[in-house]
């Protein structure tokens, strides 16, 4: 492994690797566009550039490989020149119209302009008109005159999603970001370049004036679009969920995810989820909290006696709560009869060589575990010849309804049955259906708990809380306590924790009175 | 501060003192009556005093030369507003070269505190705090101004018009 000196710190990086590469592993600032850690090497932006000793001229970090002993920096008032008359280069077509730009809050352009640049701009021309508002695909929308030509999203479409939509036209400061004639930008995973785009050039449709970024904030959590359970960046605010990034894992997705994943956040968002718990009683569906139905759900399975009762479950719901609704199922309502709901089992196997597999629930070898731990199982098939056997059903519905075609029927299906008790995230028009004593309860969904989800690898992959969307919803371990006739456990916060509350501010300051 | 008391019984005679605010007051009287134009006070409702234009009241939102509204919906204004009581929602537009623009653009003016942020923000001269400076309602009156209140409301006559357009700035290059 060679040694060498970055800003006066010495480090030691892998052979092979670039001087931006160990400038990135020390965690030192550097200026790029065009280099990105997922593609190959460009150099075209020149804002890399460092000072090596020895050598009379800058180089490019990002194409430069290790030596032993070199000594590099790029802090030094000629590199810190050259970056900034590189970047009034940039500059000189691109135009001042931050205000709209939706990248605005996170574009490298307008970092690096604070950080490097605040000069006056010396180009007495006029800028040269591009197209705007280009429409390039399903979900992509270009515009030329904010693009750098950094190629970034050219060499996507070329390594990684091996397509080769996009290319750059034309010479000199007319070349720009274009598609071919009569071929959209329309791959499975086209949003990626909006994302690896270092400007506002390319924009996603979906998020598109939305939200300014700034009101939003960011935490991990995994895409529970695919059994390949990738890595993801959700951005909310108060107002709800509003886009889904993909975040570094080497093991699973690498930089990015598909279009399909960054959907999930719509059934997520409160206008697709059900808001109150119902339970239909002699013919009428009232609307309740979610834990009073939980409970009468509760007493009303109790009058039945195991044999009666099935359980379906689907894989998509955390490994600790189907653990728990199974032994639920098994060791306190004395049902063996627990089946397995496979929504797609026709391409359950299917992959496109990248990321999406057929298999759209997060955590089916999750739930696989759990009934193997118990020896209990089935499909749904099973459950549909002895249907006449059961006279209640307790249903772990889907999350994400979108990837279930077959709900509608489904749910018509369980008609016939005395007492259903189907816990679901989103609403669907189809519950109305049900027959009488069936219990609807509202669950969180998998950014609002926390869990492990074991992906197609059967790697365990923690969920944490990042939001709270529905204050009312319940997660499965919850409902099941509820169902058993326990309170709602409430973790109310130590006392010392709440130093605002025990002791009173007016009289500790001021003296009795 | 502190009050000083002339010594003496003379300091007691108040009526004196009385005599000579009776006569100042009989003497302003006798004057107001006859120049009724140099009158400092207003018969408050029926007329109304007129601020200078710089004077920071009602928010206006101005208009390009064609009449549509001037805001871009970048949201500087509700970012840098203390009393966050802006609120916008912004959509495409048909052309291209306007790219952004607000379907709704909401001032609680209720909660606003008149400090002309919103106005020192704004990029493109879209919003300003005019001259305006009451605007009493009743009991339930609706105190949340949407785009037709703030840019097209009648005393506007058709909208006051911006300093920066678009097109100019266009056919310039920037």
């Amino acid at each position: 492994m060679p040694k060498l000196t970055l800003n006066g710190k010495e480090i030691e990086v892998p052979a092979g690797s670039t001087i931006i590469e160990a400038y990135k592993q020390l965690d030192e600032p550097i200026a790029h566009y065009c280099w990105h850690p997922g593609l190959s090497i460009a150099g075209v932006c020149r804002l890399c550039v460092v000072e090596i000793e020895g050598n009379p001229r800058l180089q490019i970090a990002c194409n430069t490989q290790i030596q032993e002993g070199m000594v590099v920096n790029n802090n030094s008032e000629k590199v810190k020149t050259a970056v900034k008359w590189g970047l009034d280069f940039h500059l000189i077509n691109h135009p001042l119209d931050c205000p709209i730009c939706d990248q605005a809050g996170e574009c490298e352009l307008q970092n690096q302009y604070m950080e490097f640049g605040k000069y006056d701009p010396e180009m007495a021309e006029p800028k040269v008109k591009k197209r705007k508002v280009v429409d390039l695909g399903e979900r992509v929308v270009l515009d030329t005159e904010r693009c750098i030509l950094c190629s970034r999203c050219v060499r996507f479409t070329n390594e990684v999603s091996k397509t080769n939509e996009l290319g750059i036209f034309n010479r000199g400061d007319r070349s720009e970001v274009g598609t071919f004639e009569d071929k959209p930008l329309n791959n499975k995973y086209s949003v990626n370049t909006v994302d690896i785009c270092p400007v506002g050039a390319l924009t996603s449709k979906d998020f598109r004036f939305k939200q300014r970024v700034w009101y939003l904030k960011n935490k991990p959590s995994i895409c529970t679009g695919c059994s390949t359970g990738c890595n993801v960046n959700v951005y909310y605010n108060e107002e709800g969920v509003f886009r889904v990034k993909p975040h570094y894992n080497k093991e699973v997705n690498g930089y990015w995810m598909c279009d399909e994943g960054r959907d999930i956040y719509k059934h997520i968002n409160r206008k697709s989820r059900m808001l109150r718990g119902r339970y239909k009683q002699n013919g009428v569906w009232c609307t309740t909290q979610a834990l009073e139905v939980a409970k009468k759900a509760g007493q009303k399975l109790s009058s039945f006696k195991g044999e009666e009762i099935a359980v379906l479950v689907t894989g998509q719901y955390t490994n600790e709560e189907l653990n728990s609704l199974v032994d639920y199922s098994v060791n306190k309502l004395g049902s063996k009869s627990v089946f397995h709901w496979k929504n797609n089992e026709n391409n359950w196997q299917d992959f496109d060589g990248h990321l999406i597999r057929g298999d759209k629930n997060p955590n089916t070898k999750g739930l696989q575990g759990v009934l193997q731990k118990y020896a209990v199982g089935g499909e749904w098939k099973e459950l549909e010849n002895q249907l006449s056997k059961f006279k209640a059903v307790v249903v772990a519905g889907p999350e994400n309804q979108s990837v279930y075609f077959d709900i509608k029927e489904k749910i018509e299906s369980l008609k016939s049955l005395e007492c259903v008790v189907w816990f679901t995230a989103g609403e669907n028009s189809n519950f109305e259906k049900l027959s009488d004593n069936s219990y609807l309860i509202p669950q969180k969904t998998s950014v609002e708990k926390n869990g492990h989800f074991t992906n197609h690898q059967g790697l365990t992959q923690k969920v944490e809380e990042v939001t709270t969307i529905l204050p009312e919803a319940l997660n499965l371990e919850e409902t099941v306590s509820l169902m058993l006739g326990n309170s709602l456990d409430l973790s109310i916060r130590d006392k010392q924790e709440m130093g605002v509350l025990k002791t009173n501010y007016f009289s500790q300051e001021r003296g009795s009175l | 501060m502190s009050i000083v008391k002339k010594p003496g019984a003379i300091a007691n005679w108040y009526l004196p003192g009385i005599l000579i605010g009776m006569i100042f007051t009989l003497k302003k009287m006798i004057y107001n009556l006859f120049h009724k134009d140099k009158m400092p006070t207003l018969n408050y409702p029926e007329e109304k005093y007129e601020y200078s234009p710089r004077f920071k009241g009602q928010h206006v939102l101005t208009v390009k030369k064609d009449g549509s509204i001037r805001c871009t919906a970048c949201m500087l204004c509700a970012t840098n507003c203390p009393a966050q009581c802006i609120k916008i929602v912004a959509s495409e537009h048909e052309d291209p070269t306007v790219e952004k623009y607000p379907i709704n653009y909401e001032i609680d003016v209720l909660r606003c505190v008149y400090c002309g942020f919103c106005e020192e923000a704004c990029p493109v001269d879209a919003i300003r705090m005019g001259p305006e400076w009451q605007k009493p309602g009743a009991n339930g009156f609706n105190f949340t101004y949407d785009i037709q209140e703030l840019a097209y409301r009648p005393q506007l006559k058709g909208g006051i018009e911006s300093r920066l357009d678009e097109k100019e700035r266009h056919d310039f290059g920037i």
